[in-house]
């Protein structure tokens, strides 16, 4: 029995008075692709933060391949194989796209497998290409549309090829086409395999996502949320018919979704 | 022949056919001439603290133009070498060869000093701690007048040469190899070091520079120490060319000067730095001839940095090369500006002229 790839436990943060994440724990296996959602305010961006290292944790621990990394320094953890996106895309915006995603290619988790120099260029046009933004290269980060920006995110947060990939609505501002093309992309990816220069492992992921009718065909499992606590965990059709899920979405999004699978 | 051919060719497709290189070119023969045309002590005189000066402006520029890292202090790297080497060179006898890169070398470590407070604070919270640091190095020179000589400094130290030419070359090479170094630096296209795209990167956004898995803590202290050196080379550089180290090496407004020169320049460029020191210093020590010139020295360089910044807001150098010089909107390729064909790929360039500035600014 070997320890869990990701294992969140007891994990609390306190803002002033405000508990944003109580006491979350879960696991995260190998192989999987995580949901997790909630209502607005429910601390997924916050447990996202946690677990990166952003943010530390008022208590609880975070291990990644049996590393303690609760509250280390995100670079490093990037480096171990942890990648993220942001909710809010955070681009250098007065660099070219291109430079945006050579960034991580000269980390030292991704210099260390090759020439890096000669490589590391064509690598993050890979990344890019596989984002479907290729042809924004040049482009300063600056001018490109939110969607572009949020792709851009991703691009970023691939070009690690980490193996635990922690994304903050990856949908957000996509149109329905574009949200298509990246869940797709997703589940390519994790699927693992060679995108030119770019090599994937299969990432394992762990989504936040308010469009549930787009996450749920790609996701394993779901983990529900709600003022900073742990309301459900399981598959995604027994967690749209739980009663505290309903209860904490005021049945809106989660009956939509049952509607379309009928 | 063949490699003449060669070379040519490199030189016609590197240089001549990019406006910005063929003025880094002029001015750098300008720069030899220079002693070939006169030998008038004044005019040497200016141009080699011009030299001087231009290293200090642009080792600002690495730390606070490129990596975003606002330093109000700058002259605290440049004083505490100053002081360095004038003080070894007076107590100890040894020669600028020796002082100036020991005092580079104090200045780096208190380069690397001064970057600890930015581990914790941007912007200007970091300014305003950078800004006390010479007021502190300052206090405590002036606590041992004996062996700093307090507020009149240490003089009497030996020049590089006695001769004011030598003197100039001197600059002159330090100058051309610091410059280089810097630039190569923190050149984001440069394909030998990829330091200047971490660099840039730091300063749009540390977090996102981070979660992409860079140590920034370690790029931001290298940034500190390599500004430190070469604003420590340059006030080496100037104590003993001027045969004095003072307090004017840790004044306040000496190292506002480096951000006005910088800013006049263009920021994050290198270049910019450079131009700015060229053209403010030696226009301001001439407008001192003249006797009403001494009176409307500093209106004038307010009125001029005032219609500097209105019209050209982003450096003198930018504006420049923004008229001269087309970027291919496919392939982005520099053209001159009268090219109707990209030089490259041949899409067709009056189209963008316009907008194009305004669209690589974000602004359409
Ligand atoms: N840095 C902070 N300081 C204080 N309060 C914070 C901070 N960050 C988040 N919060 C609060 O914590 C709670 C959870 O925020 P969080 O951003 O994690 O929610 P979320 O589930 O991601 O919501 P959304 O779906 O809108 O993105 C919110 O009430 C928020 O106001
Ligand atoms: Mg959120």
């Amino acid at each position: 029995m070997t320890a869990p790839f990701l294992n969140v436990q007891n994990v609390t943060k306190v803002f002033g008075g405000l508990k944003a994440v109580n006491d979350a724990s879960f696991q995260l296996e190998r192989h999987e692709i995580v949901g997790l959602i909630g209502p607005n305010g429910a601390g997924k961006s916050t447990l996202l933060r946690l677990i990166t290292g952003i943010l530390q944790p008022t208590s609880g621990k975070v291990f990644f391949k049996e590393h303690d990394i609760t509250g280390q320094s995100i670079s490093k953890t990037v480096n171990k194989g942890l990648a993220c996106t942001f909710q809010i895309v955070k681009p250098f915006r007065q660099l070219p796209v291109l430079a945006n995603v050579m960034v991580p290619c000269l980390s030292p988790r991704s210099r260390r497998k090759g020439e890096w120099v000669k490589t590391v260029e064509l690598r993050a046009r890979d990344a890019l290409e596989f984002c479907g933004i290729s042809d924004l290269a040049r482009e300063p980060a600056s001018v490109l549309s939110h969607g572009d920006l949020k792709r851009l995110e991703l691009a970023r947060a691939i070009a690690t090829e980490p193996d635990l990939l922690l994304l903050d609505e990856p949908f957000g501002g996509l149109n329905p086409a574009e949200t298509t093309l990246v869940a797709k992309s997703l589940k390519r990816l994790h699927k693992g395999g060679r995108f030119g220069r770019l090599h994937s492992e299969g990432p394992a992921m762990l989504i936040v996502e308010h469009k549930l009718a787009d996450l749920m065909p790609i996701v394993d499992r779901v983990i529900v949320l709600a003022f900073g606590e742990i309301i459900a965990n399981g598959l995604p059709e027994e967690v749209v018919a739980d009663e505290r899920v309903i209860e904490a979405y005021i049945g809106k999004e989660v009956k939509g979704l049952e509607a379309r699978s009928q | 022949m063949i490699y003449f051919n060669l070379f040519f060719g490199w030189i016609k497709q590197e240089i001549f056919a990019i406006p910005g290189r063929v003025i880094a070119l002029v001015f750098f023969l300008l720069l030899i001439a220079l002693p070939l045309v006169t030998q008038d002590p004044f005019y040497l005189r200016v141009f080699t603290l011009a030299l001087i000066f231009a290293i200090f402006a642009a080792s600002w520029d690495v730390l606070s133009g490129f990596t975003g890292q606002l330093n109000l202090g700058h002259a605290l790297f440049f004083g505490v070498s100053a002081y360095t080497a004038g003080l070894l060179n007076i107590h100890l006898q040894y020669s600028p060869w020796v002082t100036i890169p020991c005092g580079a070398v104090i200045a780096v470590s208190v380069g690397l000093f001064a970057g600890i407070p930015a581990l914790r604070l941007r912007g200007f919270y970091l300014g305003l701690v950078t800004l006390t640091f010479p007021l502190i190095l300052l206090g405590i020179l002036f606590a041992f007048p004996n062996f700093t000589g307090g507020e009149l400094g240490v003089s009497g130290i030996s020049r590089v040469s006695s001769s004011a030419v030598v003197n100039y070359y001197t600059a002159m090479v330090v100058f051309t190899v610091s410059v280089m170094i810097m630039w190569k630096f923190t050149d984001a296209k440069s394909k030998l070091l990829r330091t200047g795209i971490i660099l840039h990167a730091i300063r749009e956004d540390e977090i996102t520079a981070r979660a992409s898995g860079i140590n920034t803590t370690y790029y931001k202290f290298m940034a500190f120490a390599l500004s430190g050196f070469f604003a420590g080379i340059a006030g080496g550089l100037y104590v003993h060319y001027m045969r004095i180290a003072g307090p004017q090496t840790l004044d306040l407004f000496f190292s506002f000067q480096a951000i006005l020169w910088t800013i006049f320049g263009g920021i994050a460029t290198i270049y910019g730095p450079v131009a700015g020191v060229f053209i403010l210093y030696p226009l301001l020590e001439f407008l001192n001839l003249t006797a009403w010139g001494e009176l409307l020295r500093q209106i004038i360089f307010a009125v001029l940095l005032i219609v500097a910044l209105m019209f050209m807001p982003e450096g003198i150098t930018v504006w420049i090369l923004d008229k001269i010089e087309v970027k291919c909107p496919r392939c982005k390729v520099v053209n001159v500006f009268y090219r109707k064909k990209c030089r490259a790929c041949r899409a067709p360039l009056h189209l963008v002229r316009e907008s194009a500035h305004q669209y690589n600014k974000g602004e359409v």
